[in-house]
């Protein structure tokens, strides 16, 4: 318990210097929200306008440290002000558009590539030497060393447009309301294939080699060979002996992966359309939308630290060793 | 993405797209379900709809038909045939000093309420852009003095100066009901969301994130119109999305970028797929930072000029699918104002590497042993072209430029910065050279004023608005002022040859090509979209208001 709170403490203080950074990093960047604006216009605005935009979206601006102070006070009241490239949209109203169906895709397909990896590498590892060892690791990281764009693309192009079997775009069908419904969850389903097994693909390889890699350690250690010796069943032997402890350096990379989720895969939702997170940040930066960067960022700063945490957790269960002190 | 609002941005995978849809067999080309009536458009690029209907608010996210189909303006300058369309108003007069402009409304015009469309209405509309500098988006009120109703149907527009060119900015002033809008708190933030209009498209008949309809307005005022039952408006984030959908027969109306479209979209379905891409979407220059050192000499801008090889850039860069600029600068749009002569007296727009060479031997950067040219004191000559990251057409354009100014003997290279960045630097003047667009409006008067004229001038380092190149010309100063209070059109037609022939003569800018304006059709289902043989309207879906010209002449086949 102790061992937790120590950490606890630690992430909060995580959490203030993310926070900083989140209010300092934008702003460090050239331009600003009013003349990204009025670029995208492309010759359509009078100059006059320019002035009376950035009035609009209250860039004129104030000494930093009263920005900051005001960026701090407002996120206490879960207020992120409004964002700019949907203005006059609230950026809390902007990220629960996408935050949704960026957890589900990248969620589920974190969680599928981790277990499907760990699993592939435990019996890599158990049958290391045979047929399946041979083919199926060099298979999978030679699909994840593919340029992942490429990989979703010819996805697309296979199951969506050739053979027209899967749904090309967007996280539902068009022709659905949203609903509890069998129909529209089935449709969400459908529409989470395609997306959820390219980012499988791209990213199962490394989870497996590092499952793999670790297990062959963990095998070659005296109380495996142990377990053997007193007749222990291949598979206890396999999963719990051997597969338990050599999990421990995968699940802290599934604590990172998981942290990241909602960063969202942009190249996926971009190549399929996925009305997620991910699109949301780019759009955020090309249009300087600081209030909108500072709330992705600060969901992304925050599921990493609850993520890490959880891992904290996870590991005080599966390793005795971190009760003790 | 936003509207627009990048037409020409595309990625690796549109080049990648190209000979993977060619290869495909074309059996699903119109295998999408009927469409009933309802048009698919492709014009916004984003990757989910925020419901906003402000018609005010241009550069807040506001979906495309607020501006185009749910509400409209006094009327609609169309591009293709240099013409003012009565709309709302049906007819326009100036008074005897060119500083009052009396506005008859259309009779019989009603709000989809069912409320009369009247005078008041249109001051409202105007009084609101008066009480709020940020939705004043075209600067009206720098020119007017008042604005009043004289009558149920009469408006008077009292400017503070002759100002002719102005009139496009009051006629496409979209009109909001002042029934509705009076009650509204804070008209810059507000949302909209179930609009009041006089338009074709009024009902709100769908909205997800993923896909928004709109359905027709029962009392619209052009008796049978629309035609169309609905607009459609699925979600796509990018340029290579929305070409995949188009490919697949699933959009009706297209306006993005489609690479090598013969090959791709026209072969799939020769009877249905068409496209229509007239040179009408803006100027693209190349601009000489005139505030700096060796750009401000004209001869070394001529001699750029002169060696870039446009006929490559328009083949390789724009895919054939524009010509080379001429010595005007002008695009097709401004086509009834060009002057030949003007455009015969720059004689720096044709590609001539020796001309281009002795040019800059008497501008004083003479070829040394190394084959590099210098300034007397030794000091290399040095100008690279800034570019925008993934704009790869115009990547393309600069990595060429910059190629032609190596063989000149000038070191040069294309540099291609994020948007904002290379935004930053172009207003503050932080460059030597610049790719960028230019101002596009009725008449040529905006075109020029914002390339040679001395009021938008600004010193390095303050950002300008535009005149990123800081050229100012009291010579234009003039013109520019006598064409704010040109009497005819033949008046202007005379103002604009002479600002030609100026920039014909000192060649403030580098024109390049004139940009097409997007445009691709699928005509399976409805017919009626403009085209080179029936040039009505500016085909682009993202031409407001001009769309409203499609909109309402659209009609589903066979219907």
């Amino acid at each position: 318990m102790r061992y937790l709170l120590r950490q606890l403490g630690l992430y909060i203080l995580a959490a203030w210097a993310s926070l900083t950074l989140n209010f300092i990093v934008p702003r460090l960047a050239p331009g600003d929200p009013a003349s990204a604006m009025f670029a995208r216009y492309k010759g359509q605005l009078q100059p006059e306008a320019l002035a009376a935009l950035r009035e609009a979206f209250g860039f004129t601006g104030g000494p930093l440290h009263e920005q900051y102070a005001a960026y701090l006070a407002h996120l206490f009241r879960g207020d992120l002000g409004v964002s700019v490239a949907y203005f006059p949209a609230k950026v809390t109203d902007v990220l629960a558009m996408g935050l949704g169906w960026t957890a589900l895709l990248t969620g589920s397909s974190v969680v599928v590539a981790f277990a499907l990896g760990s699993l592939l590498g435990v019996i890599a590892a158990w049958r290391r030497g045979g047929a399946f060892d041979a083919t199926l690791p060099p298979l999978l990281v030679f699909l994840g060393a593919f340029p992942y764009f490429w990989l979703a693309m010819m996805l697309l192009y296979g199951f969506g447009f050739t053979l027209d079997v899967l749904p090309l775009r967007h996280a539902y069908a068009d022709t659905l309301a949203p609903s509890m419904s069998f129909s529209f969850v089935a449709s969400v389903v459908e529409h989470l294939l395609l997306p959820a097994t390219s980012i499988v693909l791209a990213s199962v390889g490394g989870w497996m080699l590092s499952m793999r890699s670790s297990m062959i350690g963990v095998l070659a250690e005296d109380y495996v060979t142990m377990a053997h010796a007193k007749g222990l069943s291949p598979l206890r032997i396999m999963f719990h002996y051997a597969a338990r402890n050599a999990l421990l350096p995968n699940v802290t990379g599934f604590g990172m992966a998981l942290g990241f989720v909602l960063g969202g895969s942009l190249l996926t939702e971009i190549v399929f359309s996925y009305p997620g997170q991910g699109y949301l940040l780019v759009q955020a930066v090309r249009s300087q939308d600081y209030p909108l960067m500072q709330g992705i960022f600060l969901t992304i700063t925050m599921a990493v630290l609850a993520a890490n945490f959880l891992v904290d957790v996870l590991y005080v269960w599966l390793d005795p060793r971190t009760r003790g002190r | 993405m936003t509207r627009l609002r990048w037409p020409r941005r595309r990625f690796l995978a549109a080049t990648l797209l190209a000979p993977l849809a060619s290869a495909c067999s074309g059996r699903r080309g119109g295998a999408r379900r009927d469409p009933g009536g309802v048009l698919t458009v492709s014009t916004e690029q984003q990757a989910s709809w925020v419901r906003n209907f402000n018609p005010l608010l241009a550069p807040g996210n506001i979906r495309w038909p607020t501006r185009a189909g749910i509400y409209e303006p006094l009327f609609i300058y169309d591009t293709m045939g240099g013409k003012v369309v009565p709309w709302l108003s049906s007819g326009f007069t100036w008074g005897p000093d060119k500083r009052t402009l009396h506005c008859t409304l259309r009779p019989g015009v009603t709000w989809s309420d069912g409320q009369p469309f009247t005078a008041d209405d249109v001051v409202f509309t105007f009084e609101i852009l008066q009480r709020h500098k940020a939705l004043d988006l075209f600067g009206v009120w720098s020119f007017l003095d008042d604005v009043r109703a004289t009558g149920p149907d009469i408006v008077v527009f009292s400017l503070n100066k002759q100002y002719v060119p102005g009139l496009v900015y009051l006629g496409h002033q979209p009109i909001v009901p002042r029934h509705v809008w009076r009650d509204v708190p804070d008209p810059v933030t507000f949302t909209n969301e179930r609009p009041v209009a006089t338009g074709p498209f009024t009902e709100i008949t769908v909205f997800q994130n993923q896909v928004y309809e709109l359905g027709r307005n029962p009392r619209y005022w052009q008796p049978g119109k629309p035609a169309l039952r609905g607009l459609r408006f699925p979600a796509y984030p990018g340029n290579d999305q929305a070409t995949l959908a188009l490919l697949h027969g699933e959009v009706d109306w297209a306006g993005n970028f489609v690479p090598d479209v013969e090959r791709i979209f026209v072969a799939r379905d020769p009877a249905h797929h068409h496209y229509w891409f007239p040179l009408v979407g803006g100027t693209v220059m190349l601009y000489p930072n005139a505030a700096r050192a060796p750009l401000s000499d004209e001869r070394v801008r001529k001699a750029i000029s002169m060696s870039i090889d446009r006929a490559l850039l328009v083949k390789v860069a724009m895919y054939g699918y524009t010509r080379a600029a001429d010595a005007t600068g002008l695009h097709d749009g401004y086509a009834r104002f060009r002057s030949p002569e003007a455009a015969a007296a720059g004689d720096w727009i044709t590609h001539d590497m020796d001309r281009a060479g002795k040019l800059l031997d008497e501008a004083g950067y003479p070829r040394r042993a190394d084959g590099l040219r210098a300034s007397a004191e030794g000091t290399p000559l040095t100008l690279d072209v800034h570019v925008v990251t993934g704009w790869s057409d115009w990547i393309r354009a600069a990595q060429i430029i910059a190629q032609g100014l190596r063989t000149l003997g000038v070191t040069s290279a294309a540099r291609a910065y994020d948007f904002s960045a290379f935004f930053e630097k172009l207003q503050k003047g932080a460059f030597d050279l610049s790719l960028g667009w230019s101002s596009d409006e009725p008449t040529p008067y905006h075109f020029y004023r914002d390339l040679m004229g001395t009021a938008t001038l600004r010193p390095l380092g303050e950002p300008a608005a535009r005149n990123w190149h800081r050229f100012g010309s009291e010579e234009a100063d003039v013109l520019l002022a006598a064409f704010e209070g040109a009497a005819d059109e033949r008046e202007e037609m005379r103002l604009s040859h002479a600002l030609e022939r100026l920039f014909a003569t000192r060649a403030p800018v580098i024109p390049l090509f004139p940009n097409p304006s997007w445009a691709a059709f699928n005509t399976r289902h409805f017919e009626g979209f403009p085209s080179a043989q029936d040039p009505y309207a500016k085909p682009s879906p993202y031409s407001a208001p001009e769309c409203l010209l499609v909109l309402t002449r659209l009609t589903p086949r066979g219907a």
